[in-house]
């Protein structure tokens, strides 16, 4: 781990990221950051993938980001995104789970915290990976820095996946940018009718990759069914397999889907009395497939019924 | 010539006894009212004076010194009117001989001389009962309210010169106590007009069961305010002792005190704008606010994230402790206020919810919403339920009545009551005294792993599981009514 505060790093640097220099018009001459230098260096040999999304994300879309990034980090890519509310940050942890390396790019300086609420977050990517800038320490993050940051995002990755997106939103200019940049567009398709889904719908629709899992990433990245160069520490772990469930709760598991179900909802769709429905997701939750906000809305953990095929999807 | 004449000062909810005393003398005509008297009070002199004067009395041309003590007590209203008139007469002779002899007197008078009601006699016949006084006279509108008082005479005047009766054989008899109005002073609203949300409804009747506290969330045209609203009519009558109470701070606050002979609980819902003296009482005088009007029944707070911060902060204490305590610098008062807290939310600012992906609030607004839902306020409340807009297939079908829900209800209150030998609901329990087996706690700890189950969260659980059981007429808590509480229960923010 490099020793304390920001470092910058010259555009004649070893060390400096090669996809940037695609970058039209040209990336500035110093590109300032914190943390793990090395994680910089590390852009050049190994496979990168930005993640970016709406930051008004859906249960939904914040549990897709964070398995993708988790299972891309543990495949040994390094995941690009901005540290965002929402999509974005949900993929760096997800990425920080699967222990791999993940850079945000900020927008304003990579002191700037930004949003002041991933606070923590940002100190654990500094721990492995890196925040990156092309503003010095000490930059505010203002409004017209986005654009540019969002450049930066678009350049790094060999592949940009869109994990919902409103229309319009700065997630979209990230995916159009790539394109023009020649890299590959993928995008997480969403729920029809609903508002934070219709980008990435419409970006399918525009001939961006379908992206269901890291599988997907990774074929597009190395070709259909090829590993990744480098040896592997462990498989990718199938999405993790809970205690095993009779049929009358495996139904209702598969009811509360990924939304924000109701104690009613739940009980209309699976035709139980309102009792059993809430004595049904209790059981549920004590087992960790389930869980509540303080609302009592209703939405799913990471846990899969066993006995379904491993990588089965979500 | 000098004479005293006690009457009485509605604080909060109590009365305190003020001795009016007056001096008639020699001297130029003048009336001067002393002992910290308010507006209202010194104009008292005027009405005195023409009423006296309108009643065959005869007003003395001569120096009057009218004294309300203690005189560091702040007197305020017209309800001193009748004393001061009753004490110039006996100064001056007008009254026969003893016919205010341990009486104590309240009311406004008019100039004619009638006499019109004032707030808080109930309290006041209370006070006068309790300083040993014979009777107490009071407006004659006010006097079935009073007569709900047994321990001292009740005395309906109408008009000043009735005071000449006083003490005689033609003294006015006591009024028949107020007896409820016939139909309880208006329909209450019925859960049979509520379509669908079972679920809510379930959460009604367990909240009414056992006294819990409930959040309901939802889009506009849920159903939520209008289910909050007929949470009273599944709740056990008053008993005698509280429908009193809720008497008392009606008489006080000059409302109504029909609802509360007629066992009726009362509802209130104020507005999210209400400030924070109203809400909890304050002011000077302080005055009872809307959790002091909603003792012994339901306060509704609708749009919840909507009150301001501090109101909704400064609830905390007297939801916890069933009182509101008034500090002033001469006086402190003590406001009853033990009422069940229903609230209900819309999921978002904008009503559509932030993970329905239609919300078009702004990150920061829905996170400051959601944080007023997680404050302080929010670890009091014991049951949290999200809800839908009701499917329209369920408009056709008239759901359960309120009478066949209150059924199960006061067989589930019967049963606390049996268990714990006192009158308090299962809300107001401390885990403690609440049995759970083997099983169930083994099955409370898995859960605490599990579920994120804190240990004032396990409280909560266990009260609720008590109260599902309880609508069960089960004895011991099964593990599937711990399951239900489960559900049931407010969530600690994660």
């Amino acid at each position: 781990m490099s020793a304390g505060g920001p470092w910058a790093i010259e555009r004649s640097s070893t060390d400096y990221p090669v996809c940037l220099t695609d970058l039209d018009p040209p990336e500035q001459p110093l590109l300032y950051g914190a943390g793990r230098r090395d994680a910089i260096a590390g852009l050049a040999r190994d496979p990168v993938v930005t993640i970016v999304g709406a930051r008004q994300a859906s249960g939904y879309g914040l549990r897709v980001a964070e398995r993708l990034g988790r299972d891309l980090a543990v495949a040994g890519v390094t995941v690009v995104s901005g540290m965002a509310r929402g999509i974005d940050a949900a993929a760096h942890r997800g990425a920080l789970l699967g222990g791999g390396a993940t850079i945000a790019v900020l927008a304003g300086g990579p002191d700037n915290v930004y949003p002041p609420m991933n606070r923590a977050l940002y100190r654990e990517i500094l721990g492995v990976g890196a925040v990156i800038s092309e503003h010095p320490p000490g930059t505010e993050a203002r409004k017209h820095q986005f654009p540019a940051r969002n450049r930066i995002m678009a350049a790094l990755g060999a592949v940009a996946v869109i994990v919902e997106a409103a229309q319009p939103s700065g997630s979209l200019i990230t995916a159009d940018l790539a394109a023009k940049l020649g890299r590959t567009v993928g995008a997480v398709p969403g729920q029809l009718g609903v508002r934070v889904a219709e980008g990435a719908n419409d970006l399918i629709k525009e001939g961006a990759h379908l992206i269901r899992d890291a599988r997907d990433v990774l074929d597009l990245l190395f070709g259909v069914g090829v590993e990744p160069g480098r040896p592997q520490l462990h498989a990718a772990p199938a999405p993790r397999a809970g205690p095993p469930l009779k049929a009358p709760l495996r139904a209702v598991v598969e009811l509360v889907g990924g939304g924000a179900a109701t104690v009613d909802r739940v009980a209309l769709d699976g035709d139980l009395a309102p009792r059993e429905a809430a004595v049904a997701l209790a059981r549920l939750e004590r087992l960790g497939y389930v869980t509540a906000d303080p609302f009592g809305r209703w939405g799913r953990t990471d846990l899969t019924p066993p006995d379904r095929a491993p990588g089965g999807r979500h | 010539m000098l004479a005293a004449v006690r009457t009485f000062a509605i604080l909060g909810v109590e009365a305190r006894e003020v001795l009016v005393e007056a001096d008639v003398r020699n001297g130029l005509p003048s009336f001067a009212l002393v002992g910290l008297p308010d507006a209202a009070v010194r104009e008292s002199r005027e009405r005195v004076r023409a009423a006296l004067a309108n009643s065959g009395f005869e007003f003395p041309q001569m120096r009057i010194t009218a004294n309300l003590a203690p005189a560091d007590l702040r007197k305020a209203g017209p309800g001193f009117d009748l004393a001061i008139a009753a004490a110039v007469l006996a100064a001056t002779k007008q009254l026969p001989e003893g016919a205010l002899a341990d009486v104590a007197l309240a009311g406004e008078l008019a100039l004619d001389g009638s006499i019109r009601a004032v707030p808080g006699t109930l309290a006041m016949a209370e006070a006068a009962s309790r300083a040993g006084a014979r009777a107490i006279v009071v407006p004659a509108a006010c006097g079935p309210e009073a007569a709900l008082v047994a321990g001292c005479g009740i005395v309906p005047v109408e008009r000043l010169e009735q005071l000449q009766r006083l003490g005689g054989e033609d003294e006015p008899p006591r009024p028949p106590a107020l007896s409820p109005p016939p139909n309880g002073d208006g329909p209450v609203p019925d859960l049979a007009d509520l379509r669908g949300q079972p679920a809510l409804r379930r959460g009604l009747e367990v909240a009414a069961a056992g006294g819990h506290s409930l959040l309901v969330s939802g889009p506009p045209g849920a159903g939520k305010s209008m289910a909050a609203r007929r949470l009273p009519s599944i709740l056990p009558p008053l008993g005698p002792d509280e429908a009193i109470a809720a008497a008392r701070v009606a008489s006080a606050c000059g409302r109504s005190v029909g609802p509360a002979v007629a066992r009726r609980r009362p509802f209130r819902a104020p507005h999210h704008t209400v400030s924070t003296a109203g809400l909890i009482g304050g002011g000077n005088p302080p005055r009872p606010g809307e959790v002091t009007l909603a003792h012994q029944g339901v306060l509704f707070l609708d749009e919840l994230p909507e009150f301001g911060r501090d109101t909704l902060e400064a609830l905390r204490q007297p939801l916890e402790d069933g009182t509101v305590l008034l500090v002033r610098a001469r006086y402190a008062i003590e406001l009853p206020c033990r009422f069940q807290l229903i609230a209900a939310a819309n999921p978002c600012p904008c009503g559509t919810g932030p993970r329905s992906g239609q919300c078009s609030c702004d990150p920061a607004s829905v996170r400051a919403y959601e944080a007023k839902l997680t404050g302080a306020l929010a670890d009091r409340i014991d049951i949290s339920m999200a809800v839908e807009q009701p499917d329209l297939s369920s408009f056709t079908e008239a759901g359960e009545s309120s009478a066949a829900i209150r059924d199960r209800v006061l067989a589930a209150r019967e049963r606390q009551r049996a268990r714990s030998r006192g009158d308090r609901a299962n809300a107001q329990l401390t885990p403690a005294e609440i049995e759970i087996g083997a099983e169930i706690e083994r099955m409370l700890a898995d859960a605490g792993l599990a579920a994120g189950l804190s240990g004032r969260g396990r409280g909560r659980v266990i009260r609720l599981a008590r109260t599902v059981a309880d609508l069960d007429q089960a004895e011991a808590i099964e593990v599937a009514h711990v399951d239900e509480a489960l559900t049931l229960r407010r969530r600690e923010s994660r």
